[in-house]
């Protein structure tokens, strides 16, 4: 994919909720993911793919399979197989081969087979040389960065077994085809989906820290803006992407002030007794709907460049963070849940 | 791994869960535990946090099975990994991690084919099973791990030997190992036979107190901005809980248990009505291990009570289901119920009168419902002004809410060797795409699906004789293929009959909870379901096939009911569907469920409706690849018609009678041969 053709985040219209969703996810990684949710043609996946233009940048090892930071341990160096980079690691001299980059977007197919995200035995090495070697799947690419799933409800069973492993360990284990590896595998997890199509299954669906429903606009005014910016890109991609790069570099910079001063941002404990409470009240699993939802409390401070938490910023946490994590049956939707949070709020009013 | 893991001490609440992982830290002889829970409530993270707890045993330096010394001598002469006699160092227990994606050749272990090459003489590269003896044995979603590894996990943890017998070598190893697993309930059960292999089993729930909510989201929020920082705080108290583990082990062969102690675990397990007697035992080394923790030498009863629980929750018979059955009956009596409730308000005008003469709405009692609270005209202006006049059931669609739900006996086609396509988790098949998961490897037949790791560690044994470019020559004899498995879901096509006659007595509530409780199971298994539902002039297509339970189960909530039997133009619709299915995978194997008091009363052309509709049975009977179930909803009385038994037999179905489709008389009816 060249860069030319990817639209820019900033000139897509509307959506506040998904693309918010999406930031903080940025400022503060470990909220581990969002889920969109929706009808076709609502930018789910533009925004997703999108998300390059303004990414934030991180320091890797040139060339590292497994894009670890240098300043990580050098457990993982003494089983890896580029020897000269392993040498030199090992050896202490942590300077050479650092550069920056984006963090990446690495994209996950519906279609995928197991062996490819995972990892498997290296086919040509194995021939060539008679030697075993790991090649890195996909796991391996996305550590440190973003893993996006494009219908995330089609993908197929056993996939979502591994992705659940691998989301919920923070590394990756590898027993397979004669190989054993492991290596870390901290990811963002983004998904869209359109519900039309079938559900998630509970488990994969607490693993994504937020989720968010997008709907298409009702402003005929806005629709319209749509409309003449899509057309604007497709006949001159460049030039639309130059004249809104001053826009994704204003939002990129904000990202990047909200990363440093996250974690400055002081959350009262009565504000998290109130988060325990709700939480409480509308019946969520487990704890993670706590801790999520105080993470991204704290990251929409950040994101508003303010040091305290206030209570518009728990409000709006809950509702990225909650409604899929509301205990139901099975097949209740995942609406009703929204609903049910508003009119909570209410009630606390 | 140099990763950071949140410390023990340092997870909030959820004693049992630390109490059970202790207990198997101190005693290997409880046999590890299977811990069950909602996501998110520290199951991992726990068992994680146990690495660092762990206290050393001794074991020969570089020994794949971690033997001890005093183990070697009858074992090391025939094993051939290491030369010579090995110096015992001291090592922590190890937590091995078995992942979902793991294939058999690295869990039994095999040829490694690397130094076979290099030496010309099979080399065997032990498995998962060699590294955890003495050890622990780690899986999460221990319920999603593939059939075919639990088997092998199975006969060894039975025989506490690992054979491996493939690729040309024979060895056996001990494999002596702790089990510990995690599991969410809701993403299905484990088997019976697994299940007893746990030692303990501990339920979690999420903390209800709202300060140790508060708690654990300060601690992880802190944890999570400088994990090394953090760990290094609470340095001091694991290594307390470390040195106190440490004594225990010393401490547990002094533990004295009395005779009378004994009779009691016995008396305990045999009310509990245990299968077999793994919980006595299991239940005195835990004891022993509580007693040695608490740093006593005397078991007391207290000890024996407090453990219990755990020994005896996973193992007794009719144990009762995860999620608590009343509390879901009373949420699809309620939901439906508010749904339909805007619609009540829009009909008000027109449906007041009736409503009122009926007796109040009463919740609990079944037959009220089905008669009176729960009919609700549909929004359809048209069959509203037919509602208007007074007595005509035929024409009056009515919608029925959703009676209560139960739990489905598991029901599946049998597996066979017949490769499909599809994915879901109902029926166990072999499959020839690329998707499935790679369990292990065979000789080739006719597939491209080359198994690059078998095909190596076949050639590896001969490279002596062989010359090539590359380092390592393959010759036909050489390749091995893959084999996937996968589970299938199935398609499941219900057919429901929504004529007037459904509706008398609450039928319909009955069976809309039978067909919701059968979507709940196809929710867990990944099948698709599809809907024809028939009424008035004909049959329709309510639900083409789709894998979304939730739109079916929407559906089925909203399906009126009333008006004639077109049961002919529905069994066609039902033939039509399945032959588009069929084309579409030639392989499937649909399970029809029909519906029905077999009244059919609209005939295709011109015949009498039930001579037509026996003919249109017999037409779809002998699809041997379909297989049919009816269930007849007529009322047992003196005036019994017995359609729906003979249109069951022409279509060589399984029938079933059911007197308002009780619950346990459908659960025998989907539990098949």
């Amino acid at each position: 994919m060249s860069h030319q053709s990817i639209y820019p985040f900033a000139a897509i219209v509307g959506q506040e909720k998904m693309k918010l969703a999406l930031y903080l996810n940025l400022i503060n990684p470990t909220i581990s993911g969002v889920l969109i949710r929706g009808e076709k043609g609502t930018a789910k996946s533009t925004a997703v793919r999108a998300l390059a233009d303004i990414l934030p940048e991180i320091e890797v090892i040139e060339g590292c399979p497994f894009q670890l930071a240098p300043d990580d341990g050098v457990g993982l160096c003494r089983e890896c197989f580029r020897l000269d980079c392993r040498e030199k690691r090992l050896g202490g001299d942590k300077t050479e081969g650092i550069f920056r980059r984006h963090i990446r977007v690495v994209e996950l197919p519906v279609g995928a087979t197991e062996d490819r995200v995972v990892g498997t035995l290296n086919l040509e090495h194995a021939i060539k040389k008679g030697e075993k070697q790991i090649e890195p799947g996909l796991l391996a690419a996305a550590h440190r960065g973003i893993l996006y799933v494009d219908e995330v409800n089609l993908l197929d069973d056993h996939v979502v077994d591994i992705l659940l492993d691998a989301a919920a360990m923070g590394f990756n284990t590898i027993e397979r085809e004669g190989v054993s590896f492991s290596h870390p595998a901290r990811f963002v997890l983004v998904g869209t989906m359109n519900p039309e199509e079938g559900e998630l299954r509970p488990q994969l669906l607490d693993r994504f820290g937020l989720s968010v429903h997008v709907e298409g606009i009702m402003d005929r005014n806005d629709r319209v803006e749509v409309m003449e910016r899509r057309v604007a890109f497709d006949e001159d991609s460049t030039g639309f992407a130059a004249r809104w790069a001053k826009k994704s570099r204003e939002l990129s910079d904000r990202i990047e002030i909200a990363r440093r001063l996250y974690p400055k941002v002081v959350i009262e404990r009565d504000q998290l007794f109130n988060i325990a409470d709700f939480c409480l009240e509308v019946g969520v699993d487990g704890h993670r709907g706590d801790i999520i939802m105080m993470k991204a409390a704290k990251a929409l401070a950040a994101f508003s460049q303010r040091e305290k938490v206030e209570k518009s910023d728990i409000e709006t946490a809950a509702e990225m963070a909650l409604p899929h994590r509301m205990r139901r049956r099975p097949l209740m939707e995942i609406g009703d849940n929204a609903k049910k949070i508003k009119e909570f709020r209410r009630e606390a009013e | 791994m140099s990763i950071d893991t949140f410390p023990f001490p340092a997870i909030v609440g959820q004693e049992e869960l630390k109490l059970a992982l202790l207990l198997n830290a101190v005693n290997p002889r409880v046999e590890g535990v299977l811990i069950r829970g909602e996501k998110g409530t520290a199951k991992s993270t726990a068992v994680r946090a146990l690495a660092a707890l762990l206290p050393e045993i001794e074991v020969l330096e570089g020994c794949f099975f971690s033997l001890g010394t005093e183990e070697t001598d009858g074992f090391c002469k025939g094993c051939r990994l290491c030369e010579g006699r090995r110096p015992a160092v001291r090592r922590p227990v190890q937590v091995v991690t078995l992942p979902l994606n793991a294939t058999e050749d690295r869990v039994v272990g095999g040829i490694d084919f690397e130094k076979t090459i290099r030496t010309g003489q099979r080399k065997i590269l032990p498995g998962l099973l060699a590294r955890c003896n003495h050890g622990i044995l780690y899986v999460d979603e221990v319920n999603l791990l593939d059939d075919h590894i639990v088997d092998i996990i199975l006969s060894a943890a039975a025989s506490g030997v690992n054979t491996i017998e493939r690729e040309g070598v024979s060895f056996s190893h001990p494999a002596h190992f702790i089990l510990i697993g995690t599991m969410n309930p809701e993403e299905g059960e484990i088997r019976p036979q697994f299940l007893d292999r746990f030692g303990l089993c501990v339920e979690v729930k999420a903390e209800k107190d709202r300060r140790a909510r508060v708690i654990t989201m300060e601690r992880r929020d802190a944890f999570d901005e400088n994990p090394s920082d953090y760990v290094n705080r609470f340095d001091s108290e694991v290594r307390t809980l470390r040195e106190r583990i440490l004594r225990a082990r010393l401490l547990l062969s002094k533990v004295l248990i009395s005779g009378h102690l004994r009779v009691l675990i016995g008396e305990v397990c045999a009310e509990a009505r245990v299968a077999g007697h793994r919980a006595d035992l299991v239940m005195e080394q835990a004891a022993r291990a509580l007693t040695a923790f608490s740093e006593r030498t005397e078991v007391t009863k207290e000890d024996i009570l407090r453990v219990a629980h755990m020994v005896l929750l996973h193992r007794q018979r009719e144990a009762s289901p995860p999620q608590a059955q009343d509390k879901e009956e009373e949420e699809n009596h309620g939901r439906p119920h508010d749904r339909n409730r805007p619609e009540e308000t829009d009909q008000e005008k027109n449906k007041k009168p009736e409503q009122k003469s009926g007796p109040a709405p009463a919740p609990k009692s079944r037959e009220n419902e089905g008669n009176n609270t729960c009919e609700k005209p549909v929004e359809n202006p048209e069959k509203n002004k037919e509602s208007e006049t007074p007595v005509n059931p035929e024409t009056l669609q009515k919608i029925f809410e959703v009676g209560a739900t139960f739990r489905v006996k598991p029901f599946s086609m049998t597996k066979d060797r017949v490769f499909r396509r599809g994915s879901g988790r109902r029926s166990r098949s072999r499959v020839n795409g690329l998707n499935g998961r790679y369990v292990m490897s065979t000789l080739p037949r006719g597939s491209t699906d080359v198994a690059l790791d078998a095909t190596l560690r076949a050639a590896a044994p001969h490279q002596r004789g062989r010359r090539s470019a590359c380092a390592i020559a393959i010759e036909p004899q050489d390749i091995r293929i893959k084999i996937r498995e996968r589970r299938l879901g199935n398609f499941l096509l219900f057919v429901v009959d929504a004529s007037g006659s459904m509706g008398a007595r609450g039928r319909m509530v009955a069976t809309k909870g039978a067909i919701m409780s059968l979507l709940l199971d196809a929710y867990q298994k990944r099948d698709k379901v599809a809907m024809i539902s028939f009424n008035k002039a004909e049959a329709k297509l309510a639900l083409p096939p789709t894998s979304s339970i939730d739109i079916a189960a929407r559906m089925l909530t909203e399906l009126p009911v009333g008006g004639r039997t077109p049961l002919n133009s529905a069994l066609v619709k039902t033939g039509d569907l399945l032959r588009s299915q069929f084309v579409r995978d030639p392989t499937s194997r649909p399970i029809v469920v029909l519906i029905t008091d077999g009244r059919s009363n609209v005939s295709l052309n011109r015949g009498k409706p039930m001579d037509e509709c026996i003919e249109i049975a017999h037409h779809l009977g002998p699809d041997k690849r379909v297989r049919f179930i009816v269930v007849d909803t007529e009322e047992q009385g003196l005036v019994r018609f017995g359609m729906a038994g003979k249109i069951a037999e022409a279509l060589g179905a399984r029938y079933f009678q059911t007197e308002g489709l009780k619950a346990d008389t459908l659960v025998g009816l989907v539990k098949q041969e």
